[in-house]
């Protein structure tokens, strides 16, 4: 599989309340995607309706035009990996055992831990730079350090997609950069369609390829940050007055808040 | 790269000797305390004795008849009881990412009480028909907490909310049940609820036994599924687990344990609830084993039965020595592990 990823007509919700209505969407290949939106504009049910982490009201997610229904979680969960928003590590685990965890859908009741797997994790441990904390208990970990982890036990996974939901909520400013440099670089290296959920409108104009913006449940537009960033988008999706400028060093878009 | 392969493999490895090494060692705590269990009593047996004997390589009339027909049936029943004991507390508490989610915490020891005491009082029940319904007390009160506790999905927190929800009406059910009661039936019901593995009846014994040599295979196997299911639901499933399906054998697996246990023993408290914690703490950073949790409820239902014989100037029941101890430990647990970050 190579892990193309389709949303058709799709229609999500939690109880009684319908989040998404019949959204169209296609994921691009090979791409760093983020979702952006206000708070509560659906990005992450989206995210989780997409790893099938929510079961579609109507619609449906095509993996390589199946549907996501269709296709048996374990064989799924060989092409799409998912980070959820703050992910809790059990008591006491070593970096080495969480980041091992991600080989877990190429194992089973018989195929136990190969050459493979070890290959695997050296190989996420060494992207995301943790490779020297392989022994640590993660609860010592810095923040910044606990969330390379978290990404490289995704990486572990070895998929062609990797969704991350937030990943940079509660990290600083620095570590915020940090951690979208490494899934720039991580999508540049291999080539993994990635989609991420962000807060940050600048960060995210400043580093990924293709942008989603959100709101009230539906996209309102996507494309590249440079050709869809405009003060009337943001206006429509934060409901915020700004200024767009091109960021002094990388020439993105930037948003600055106007005053009222 | 090839040194982080190394490191990675040395890693996996260090953790494994360590699981199996600590598994061991309790192995052969819960077997020495087992020996240990038949050697104390009015006449005293050396460990050779006792072990000739169990394993029939000397045969002596007297020895045989105080090891394997006095004190064995106690000591197969500590040792089986709390196996299973140790077992279904470390599942639970896994499964539920708390320290506090032993089963006899949350409401399966007490539903199996209600349905032995309403058992015993209402319908003068004895024999074999006491533990079946124990059994079908804990079944009943497990897929009501699990009715109750469920709204897309499992949190451990409601579980074992809503556990202390329905023990406490379980054991409210308990008290209305005794005070209706006659003397006699009162008494027999009181002497079950506080539970003693010398109570045990062979066929009651046997069905557990069984039992556990067919449930604790499942329960290693199912540990793989367990190790996901701990990082919580949405990545359990995004790393292809059947979350509904793993979540719902590893809560039946050992309710029904559980279930027998208390049927064999009556509801013995706190070694659920200590087993796990004892041997994670032992195993760490190793992850916690189903094995080692059963060595450790084992030995510790043991050496508690030892204590209630022997240690005390009166026999006292089994669960009065593990609530005396459980209790501090509980205590010590409620005001540690959510402080640590722990909780579920």
């Amino acid at each position: 599989m190579t892990g193309r990823l389709r949303a058709e007509q799709l229609s999500l919700g939690y109880d009684d309340r319908n989040v998404l209505e019949a959204l169209d969407l296609d994921v691009l290949d090979g791409r760093l995607t983020a979702i952006v939106g206000a708070n509560a504009c659906g990005k992450s049910t989206l995210l989780r309706g997409l790893a099938r982490l929510l079961k579609p009201r109507a619609g449906r997610v095509l993996l390589d035009d199946r549907s996501l229904q269709d296709v048996g979680t374990r064989e799924v969960a060989q092409v799409l990996g998912m980070l959820p928003q703050t992910p809790v590590a059990p008591d006491g685990i070593t970096v080495g055992d969480l980041v091992s965890r991600g080989r877990h859908p190429h194992q089973g009741w018989f195929r136990r831990w190969n050459a493979a797997d070890e290959a695997a994790v050296a190989k996420a441990l060494t992207a995301t730079g943790t490779q020297d904390l392989v022994g640590r208990p993660i609860n010592q970990l810095s923040g910044g350090q606990r969330q390379r982890v978290w990404v490289a036990m995704a990486l572990a996974q070895d998929t062609e997609l990797l969704l991350l939901d937030e990943p940079t909520t509660f990290l600083d400013i620095t570590h915020q950069v940090d951690l979208l440099r490494l899934l720039r670089d991580l999508n540049a290296d291999t080539g993994k369609t990635i989609v991420v959920v962000l807060h940050d409108l600048n960060l995210a104009c400043r580093y990924v390829h293709h942008l989603i913006a959100m709101a009230d449940g539906r996209v309102v537009t996507e494309g590249p940050p440079a050709e869809v960033v405009t003060p009337a988008l943001v206006e429509k999706v934060f409901n915020l007055p700004c200024v767009v400028v091109p960021d002094p060093v990388a020439g993105t878009p930037m948003v600055v808040p106007a005053e009222n | 790269m090839p040194t982080v392969t190394t490191a990675v493999r040395s890693g996996k490895t260090a953790l494994a000797r360590r699981s199996v090494v600590v598994t061991a060692v309790l192995g052969v705590v819960a077997f020495a305390a087992f020996v240990l269990s038949m050697m104390v009593g009015s006449v005293w047996l050396g460990a050779g004795e006792v072990l000739g004997s169990l394993f029939r390589v000397t045969v002596d009339r007297g020895t045989d008849f105080i090891v394997l027909d006095l004190r064995l049936p106690q000591a197969t029943s500590a040792l089986t009881v709390g196996f299973a004991l140790g077992v279904s507390g470390t599942l639970f508490q896994q499964l539920l990412r708390n320290p506090l989610a032993a089963p006899d915490f949350v409401g399966v020891s007490s539903g199996a009480s209600v349905a032995a005491v309403a058992g015993i009082v209402v319908y003068g029940a004895g024999g074999l028909a006491v533990p079946a319904m124990a059994v079908v007390g804990a079944l009943v009160s497990a897929v009501l907490m699990y009715v109750l506790a469920f709204r897309d999905g499992l949190s451990g927190y409601r579980f074992i909310l809503v556990g202390i929800g329905v023990s406490a009406f379980m054991i409210g059910v308990v008290g209305y049940l005794l005070t209706r009661a006659d003397l006699h039936d009162a008494r027999q019901a009181m002497h079950w609820l506080i539970g003693s593995v010398g109570q045990a009846g062979p066929t009651e014994l046997r069905v557990l036994m069984v039992v556990l040599v067919a449930l604790v295979p499942v329960a290693m196997l199912l540990q793989r599924q367990l190790r996901a299911l701990e990082l919580g639901d949405d990545l359990a499933r995004g790393l292809g687990t059947r979350v509904e399906w793993a979540r719902f054998a590893l809560i039946a697996l050992p309710v029904v344990l559980i279930g027998l246990a208390t049927a064999v023993a009556g509801p013995i408290q706190f070694v659920a609830l200590v087993a796990g914690p004892v041997a994670a703490r032992l195993l760490r950073p190793a992850p916690g084993g189903v094995l080692a949790a059963g060595f450790t409820g084992a030995a510790v239902l043991l050496m508690a039965d030892m204590v209630a014989r022997h240690v005390l100037p009166t026999e006292l029941p089994t669960g009065v020595v593990t609530g005396a101890v459980g209790a501090p430990y509980l205590l010590w647990l409620l005001a540690t592990a959510n402080r640590e970050g722990v909780g579920g």
